[in-house]
């Protein structure tokens, strides 16, 4: 039924990728850490997923990613013009502002502004972004200068949870949609090399019932805020990305004395700096897990966001 | 075949016919003195005779297909030859009869994370191992539909097979046979690497695969990662899906056969829901189930990995656990000592 297509693309597209070529190319998350624990960074040529609860720093990370994919090559960046796709208003600009006012481009010229080259777009629907990603095809095929190397979507979970009932017919639907979408991007980022962030929001499981309990990845549960919860969107969309990593938060009270120096920086949940309360103060343990990816082993990082950006703890 | 349909002269068809040569194989095992004794003619045109009826007797396309058949005994024979890839985890490779098997289709499906491009991985290196060591000393194809296959990861994996391979030289002591090809360079080059982005392109690719392994010979192991990527989406004349996909299945078998090599071909899992209830149950429905001649399923038992042989025509279906390691597909460290200890 294809073997035309076959013909009219000629045989040279058929020829296989030496090895050898195909880029290693990654892009650093802006903290030695960080980048250790992926490896050297997020790969291009691929899904990575981020996966947490609400304020776990998802939406930060992104932000992050977003600036350090400006930096040239030689500093782990991609050279890049960087897109992020968002579909839970408002996007966030503050702070980006706050974080670009910190980033530091090796090689500044005066009118150099991180912002210039951060492309910014909203969607609401996933028809919406279908029709979207087509326009970036023809936005990434364009040469220009810094040509796109990077693609943010945050996140995939909110263009699906509300649209779709629980019928069988909708979920089927549903699970078409999230191949149709994700074969997109996987074809936006091995054709153009370019790395692709999806952040999804998690769920919690509940009972020893249900399809919740099926395990994907490393992990049999994951717990967040002391909850048992799991990645949204199932296990159709689990075969969609090629890599996730699951970030969360644990609240723990410590001895106000110890942690106020070091950690006096750290930005609690609503935005402010912590404070203590009589002789304790509860203090945020955010931790990063690989669920699973194909390069990288089962492995956990702890880390903190500072008002400068995410950065990695050192165990 | 009767020698009216022969083309012989009217009077030495007579002097056949009179003779009582009817059928062609009535002339089997006759010499031309005989013949010609027989038909009370010269022993010239007696091997003129028979010269007719050999070249006839070769042209006979029945018996050329009757002559292709093999005995039960024959291929009984062949199997116990045939080639096996080890997979690198002693358990695994026992239920499945020494490891994956050339000349057939095997299935491996899995939960996302489980191992299953890890597993392809591992198999595109282990195909490399040479003859000497217990390999097959061939190349790989690896066609990628997810874009899961990363390099730095095959890198490691075939860093670690070239380092076993030595530890074993060493124990043997028996150093410096083929060295040079033990390369992970080298090892890389010999993989085949295709990136589909639809399911045009995977079955262009499998259309092109033929001659593509007539021209690079040694190719002992095709894999595909996933089969089921593109399958997924926009098809709703499942009907049609189906067909493409048993097309697919056969072109794969046609290959395995006449080349003599593995396919392995990465499946998804999926839910199915019947009656009410939802299972967990490999993706592309029912009827492809039946096409490939082997499957097993990975999946999780608390916190191990382990393998089911779920569908085999020899083997007893039986399951074995195994870990993916730095190093790449690796039998459970506990068991390994268990295997020392007895």
């Amino acid at each position: 039924m294809s073997s035309y297509a076959l013909e009219q693309e000629g045989e040279e597209t058929l020829n296989p990728i030496p090895l050898t070529l195909i880029s290693f190319q990654k892009c650093t998350l802006g903290c030695p850490i960080l980048d250790s624990f992926f490896n050297g960074g997020i790969p291009c040529g691929s899904i990575t997923e981020l996966v947490s609860e609400s304020s776990c720093g998802k939406t930060q990370l992104s932000l992050q990613l977003l600036l350090c994919s400006l930096l040239p090559r030689s500093h782990g960046g991609l050279n890049s013009t960087s897109l992020y796709i968002f579909s839970e208003p408002p996007f966030p600009f503050r702070r980006l502002k706050t974080l670009s006012a910190t980033f530091k481009h090796p090689n500044p010229s005066p009118s150099f502004d991180p912002c210039d080259h951060i492309l910014v777009h909203g969607v609401q629907t996933s028809e919406e972004l279908l029709e979207f990603l087509d326009r970036v095809e023809t936005l990434i095929s364009q040469p220009l200068i810094r040509p796109v190397k990077l693609v943010v979507l945050d996140s995939v979970a909110a263009l699906f949870r509300s649209e779709f009932d629980n019928h069988l017919a909708d979920l089927s639907r549903r699970s078409s949609l999230f191949f149709k979408i994700a074969s997109k991007l996987k074809a936006l980022a091995s054709k153009f090399e370019v790395a692709i962030v999806v952040t999804n929001q998690v769920v919690d499981s509940v009972g020893l019932e249900g399809l919740n309990e099926v395990q994907v990845g490393n992990y049999s549960c994951l717990f967040s805020s002391g909850r048992k919860v799991c990645p949204a969107l199932g296990l159709s969309w689990a075969n969609c990305v090629n890599s996730r990593v699951f970030l969360s938060r644990d609240e723990e009270k410590v001895a106000d004395n110890k942690m106020w120096g070091s950690n006096s920086q750290a930005l609690s949940e609503n935005g402010g700096f912590e404070d203590g309360y009589g002789d304790f103060r509860t203090r945020t343990r955010r931790k990063m897990q690989v669920v699973f990816a194909p390069h990288l082993p089962k492995f956990s990082c702890e880390f903190e966001i500072r008002r400068d950006g995410v950065f990695g703890v050192k165990p | 075949m009767e020698i009216w349909s022969l083309p012989f002269s009217p009077s030495q068809r007579a002097k056949l016919l009179s003779a009582g040569y009817t059928y062609l194989h009535s002339f089997s095992h006759l010499s031309p003195s005989a013949l010609a004794a027989d038909l009370d003619v010269s022993p010239q045109e007696a091997s003129d005779v028979l010269r007719v009826v050999t070249q006839a007797g070769m042209m006979r396309k029945p018996d050329s297909i009757v002559a292709g058949a093999q005995t039960a005994w024959d291929i009984l024979c062949e199997d116990r030859t045939m080639n096996h890839i080890t997979t690198s985890c002693e358990d695994l490779d026992g239920i499945l009869g020494g490891g994956i098997s050339c000349k057939e289709i095997t299935e491996v499906g899995g939960v996302p994370g489980i191992g299953k491009t890890q597993l392809g991985i591992q198999l595109a290196v282990n195909v490399q191992i040479p003859v000497e060591y217990g390999g097959l000393g061939g190349k790989a194809i690896y066609v990628d539909t997810e874009g899961s296959f990363m390099v730095e990861r095959a890198f490691q994996i075939a860093e670690s097979c070239i380092q076993d391979i030595m530890d074993k030289v060493l124990q043997t002591d028996d150093v410096g046979v083929c060295q040079e090809n033990l390369h992970v360079n080298a090892i890389l080059a010999n993989i085949f690497y295709f990136r589909i982005c639809s399911y045009t392109e995977q079955i262009a690719v499998v259309n092109y695969l033929e001659k593509f392994i007539s021209a690079q010979k040694d190719v002992k192991i095709i894999i595909i990662d996933s089969v089921t990527f593109h399958f997924r989406q926009d098809f709703d004349d499942l009907a049609l899906r189906t067909r493409v996909l048993s097309a697919l299945a056969q072109k794969m078998m046609k290959l395995a056969k006449k080349f003599n090599l593995a396919v392995v071909l990465l499946n998804q899992v999926t839910t199915k829901c019947t009656d009410g209830s939802f299972q967990l149950t490999l993706a592309l429905g029912e009827s492809w189930s039946h096409a490939c001649t082997n499957r097993i399923i990975l999946y999780w038992k608390g916190n191990e990995r382990c393998a089911y042989l779920d569908k085999s025509p020899s083997l007893p279906l039986s399951a074995a656990p195994f870990s993916v390691t730095t190093k790449g597909i690796r039998s459970v460290a506990s068991s390994c000592k268990r295997m020392r200890t007895t």
